[in-house]
C-alpha cells in the first residue's frame, strides 16, 4: 500500500491528462470537501434551528449533524408562517425587489453609456474625467452618509423610493468594469457601422450592446446583490415600513425576536432561500460573473 | 492604443482639433451626462459638503458656525502632537519609498532608510499616545478596531484564497460544484448570515462555537459578548511592563477583543471563497508555456510557484488587497448586526461609530469631522499601498 502510494505520488508529478486516483488527489478532495462543509454548515444549523421549538433551541443542540440533537424532534414548519407574518416579510420582499430592479436598470443605462464614451470615443478631457472617476472609488461610504442624508431630506426624498434608488443609479466601479470590456471590442467592428453614416448611437446600440451581454449581466448581478444586501443607507433613509427593504426588516425582526432563536433563523431562511435559488438556477453564469468582476486593465 | 489615440487626435499639418473631434467630444459628454450628474451630486459634492458640515454645530439642522471645534474635540487641542504624528507617518512613507527604489542596493541608502524608518517608528510610538490621550478616546478606540479588523482579515483572506484557488484549478471531478458552494457565503445576504453567526457564537456553554472549542479542550468562552482582548485571554492579564510602555500601546498589545475575533472569523467565512474565485481568474491568465519553460530549465514546483505564479498574480493581489482594505474600512452590516452591549464598543469600527454619532446621538457636525478623518486615513493607506507595490506589481506585459 505504502509503495503504491509513493509510486503514484511520483507519477502525479509529471503532467498526466485525465483524472486518476492517487493519494494526492484523495487528500485534495478531502481538503475541498472539508472546505465545503465549513461553507455549508452554518446554513444547515440555520435550517435545523428554524424547525425547532424554543425549548429545543436551548436544550437540544449539537454542532454535529450526525448527532440527532442537531435536528428537531418534530419539524415546526409553523415557524416560517409565524416569521413571515410577524415581520411583514411580503411587504419587505416587494420593496427590496422594486428597489433592486430600479437600481439595476439605472446602473445599466448610465454606466454602459459612460463606459462607451470612455472606451470608444476620443474626446477632450477624457483622461482627466476618467482619473477623477477612479479617484471617487476610494471614498468610504461613511463619508457619503451624512451629506446624502441631508441632501435627500432637502429634496423631499426622505422615506421615499427615490431616496433609496436614485443615489445608486450610477457607479464609478461599474463604469470602470464595463470600460475594460468595451475596450476589448475591436474598433473595426464599430467603425464599419459608423462608416455607413450611422453615428455612435447606432454603433453603441446595434453592435456593442449585443456583443456585451456577459459583462452587462455581471454588472446587473453585482448591482442587484449590492442593493439586496445594503443595510446602512436604508436604515438612514427610511422611517416607516412603506419602502423599507428586507435587510432592515430582518435586522429589526432579529433584534426584537427576544429568546426565540427559531423565529430568527426562520426569518434568515426566508431571506436566504430566494437568493440561493436564483444563484443555483444560473450558477455557472454567476460564478463567471463574479470572477470577471476582478478583471483590471 | 493610447498612443494611437493621441496620434490621430490631430492630423499632421492641421491646426486645432478637427470637426469630428469636436463633434465626438459633444457626443461623449452627452453619453457621460447621466452618470456625471448622479456621481457629481451624490458622489463628489458630498465630500465637500461633509467638510462644510464638519465646521458647524450641526444637530438635526445647521446650528452655529463652530470653526475647527469639532476637530479639536476629535484630535485634542495641541497641534504639536498632531504635527508630530503626521511627520512620523510621513517618515514611514519616505522610508518605504527609499527601500523600494531601484538601485538602492548601496549600503549607504539602505542605512539611511533604516535610520528614517527607526526614527519615524519611535516618533509614532511617542506621539500617537499623546494625540490619543488629548483627543476623543472613543474615536481612537474605534480606529483601532478598524485597523485590527483590516489587519486580521485581508492578509488571511489573500493567503487562504490563493491556496484554495490553486487547489480548485487542479483537474478533478466536481470542480464547478466546489466553486459554486464556496461562493454561497459571499452571495447570501449579510444580515442573514451574520444572524446565523450570532447564534453560532452565542455565549451559552452548549452553543455551536463552545461545543467545538470543548472538543479541543478549551472554553467555554463568551465569544461575541467578550470585550477582553484575545492576547489577555491567551496569556493572562496585562503584563508588568504595562507601566513602562504608554497605556495606549498596552491597549494594542491586548489584541482584538474575542468579540471582534468572532467577527473576523465570520469575515473569513464570507470572503475566502470570493478571493479564491478572483485568483482562479488571475491564474487562468498565466501562460502555460512559462511553466513548461521553467520545467525544462529544471525548476521544481516550489521554484516556479515563487518565480512565476506569485509575480504574475501580483496585479490580482494588489486589486484584492486594495479592495479588501477599502472594504474593511467601510464594513458596516456585519458589525452592526454582531455588535452587542456586552462587547462594550470593541466591535464598533469607525464606520459604526460615525453612524451612531450622526443618527443616534444626532451630532452630524462631529460625525462629519470623524468621517473626514476616516477618509484621510483611507487615502493615506491607499497611497502607501501604491508606493509599496509599485515596483513589485508585475503587469505581465
Amino acid at each position: 500500500m505504502a509503495i503504491r502510494g509513493r509510486a503514484s505520488r511520483l507519477g502525479s508529478r509529471t503532467p498526466q491528462p485525465g483524472p486518476r486516483v492517487t493519494v494526492g488527489r484523495v487528500v485534495l478532495s478531502m481538503v475541498l470537501i472539508l472546505g465545503a462543509v465549513v461553507c455549508l454548515m452554518p446554513f444547515l444549523y440555520m435550517l435545523s434551528t428554524s424547525l425547532k421549538t424554543t425549548g429545543e433551541t436551548i436544550t437540544r443542540v449539537s454542532p454535529i449533524p450526525v448527532d440527532p440533537r442537531f435536528w428537531p424532534r418534530v419539524p415546526q414548519w409553523i415557524n416560517f408562517a409565524t416569521a413571515w407574518s410577524d415581520a411583514s416579510f411580503s411587504l419587505y420582499f416587494r420593496n427590496s425587489v422594486i428597489t433592486a430592479a430600479l437600481i439595476v436598470i439605472g446602473v445599466i443605462a448610465s454606466s454602459s453609456l459612460a463606459a462607451y464614451a470612455f472606451a470608444k470615443i476620443r474626446f477632450a478631457g477624457s483622461r482627466f474625467l476618467f482619473a477623477l472617476l477612479l479617484a471617487t472609488l476610494i471614498i468610504p461610504d461613511s463619508v457619503y452618509l451624512i451629506p446624502n442624508f441631508i441632501l435627500i431630506t432637502r429634496l423631499g426624498w426622505y422615506d421615499t423610493l427615490a431616496g433609496l434608488t436614485v443615489p445608486f443609479m450610477a457607479s464609478a466601479f461599474y463604469i470602470f468594469l464595463l470600460r475594460q470590456f468595451f475596450s476589448q471590442v475591436p474598433n473595426e467592428l464599430l467603425e464599419s457601422a459608423r462608416m455607413d453614416g450611422a453615428g455612435h448611437t447606432r454603433a453603441f446600440f446595434s453592435i456593442l450592446l449585443p456583443l456585451s451581454s456577459a459583462p452587462l449581466f455581471t454588472v446587473a448581478f453585482l448591482a442587484f446583490v449590492g442593493s439586496w444586501n445594503s443595510l446602512q443607507w436604508p436604515l438612514v433613509a427610511t422611517r416607516t415600513a412603506h419602502w423599507r427593504p428586507i435587510t432592515v426588516g430582518l435586522t429589526t425582526f432579529i433584534s426584537e425576536a427576544g429568546p426565540q432563536n427559531e423565529l430568527r433563523m426562520a426569518g434568515a431562511v426566508l431571506s436566504v432561500v430566494p437568493v440561493v435559488f436564483v444563484y443555483f438556477l444560473a450558477q455557472k453564469r454567476f460564478t463567471e460573473a463574479i470572477a470577471r468582476s476582478g478583471i483590471k486593465g | 492604443m493610447t498612443q494611437d489615440r493621441s496620434a490621430t487626435r490631430r492630423k499632421p499639418g492641421q491646426r486645432g482639433p478637427s470637426a469630428r473631434f469636436l463633434r465626438d467630444t459633444l457626443t461623449a459628454y452627452a453619453y457621460l451626462s447621466p452618470s456625471a450628474l448622479l456621481i457629481g451630486v451624490f458622489g463628489i459634492f458630498p465630500l465637500f459638503f461633509t467638510i462644510y458640515v464638519s465646521l458647524f454645530k450641526w444637530r438635526l439642522a445647521r446650528g452655529d458656525f463652530a470653526g475647527l471645534d469639532n476637530y479639536v474635540r476629535l484630535l485634542g487641542g495641541n497641534p504639536w502632537y498632531l504635527a508630530a504624528t503626521l511627520a512620523s507617518v510621513g517618515g514611514i512613507v519616505l522610508a518605504v519609498i527609499l527601500f523600494r527604489r531601484r538601485g538602492t542596493r548601496r549600503p549607504l541608502w539602505r542605512a539611511l532608510a533604516v535610520v528614517v524608518l527607526a526614527g519615524s517608528l519611535l516618533g509614532l510610538g511617542l506621539s500617537l499616545p499623546s494625540l490619543a490621550s488629548q483627543g476623543d478616546k472613543d474615536v481612537f478606540d474605534s480606529l483601532r478596531v478598524t485597523i485590527w479588523y483590516s489587519l486580521c482579515t485581508v492578509p488571511v483572506q489573500l493567503a487562504a484564497g490563493l491556496v484554495l484557488a490553486l487547489l480548485l484549478t487542479r483537474r478533478m471531478r466536481g470542480r464547478q460544484a466546489f466553486r459554486v458552494i464556496y461562493l454561497i457565503p459571499y452571495i447570501t445576504p449579510t444580515v442573514a448570515t451574520a444572524a446565523i453567526f450570532e447564534l453560532l457564537f452565542s455565549l451559552r456553554p452548549d452553543s455551536f462555537a463552545n461545543q467545538l472549542a470543548g472538543l479541543l479542550g478549551m472554553g467555554p468562552f463568551q465569544w461575541l459578548q467578550e470585550s477582553r482582548g484575545i492576547g489577555v485571554l491567551a496569556f493572562g492579564a496585562a503584563p508588568q511592563w504595562a507601566g513602562v510602555v504608554p497605556a495606549y500601546w498596552a491597549g494594542w498589545a491586548q489584541g482584538p477583543s474575542l468579540a471582534l475575533a468572532s467577527v473576523i472569523i465570520y469575515s473569513w467565512w464570507v470572503f475566502v471563497g470570493y478571493y479564491a474565485l478572483i485568483y482562479i481568474n488571475g491564474l487562468g491568465a498565466i501562460p502555460r508555456q512559462l511553466y513548461e519553460a521553467a520545467e525544462v530549465d529544471g525548476a521544481g514546483r516550489v521554484r516556479s510557484f515563487f518565480s512565476i505564479t506569485i509575480p504574475l498574480l501580483s496585479p490580482t493581489t494588489y486589486f484584492l488587497s486594495l479592495l479588501g482594505v477599502i472594504g474593511t474600512f467601510k464594513a458596516f452590516t456585519q458589525l452592526y448586526v454582531l455588535r452587542s452591549a456586552a462587547a462594550s464598543g470593541t466591535v464598533d469600527a469607525v464606520s459604526v461609530s460615525i453612524f451612531f454619532t450622526a443618527f443616534r446621538k444626532s451630532n452630524m457636525g462631529y460625525a462629519s469631522a470623524i468621517s473626514i478623518l476616516l477618509f484621510l486615513t483611507v487615502l493615506g493607506l491607499t497611497v502607501l499601498q501604491r508606493r509599496t507595490s509599485e515596483t513589485r506589481v508585475h503587469y505581465g506585459d
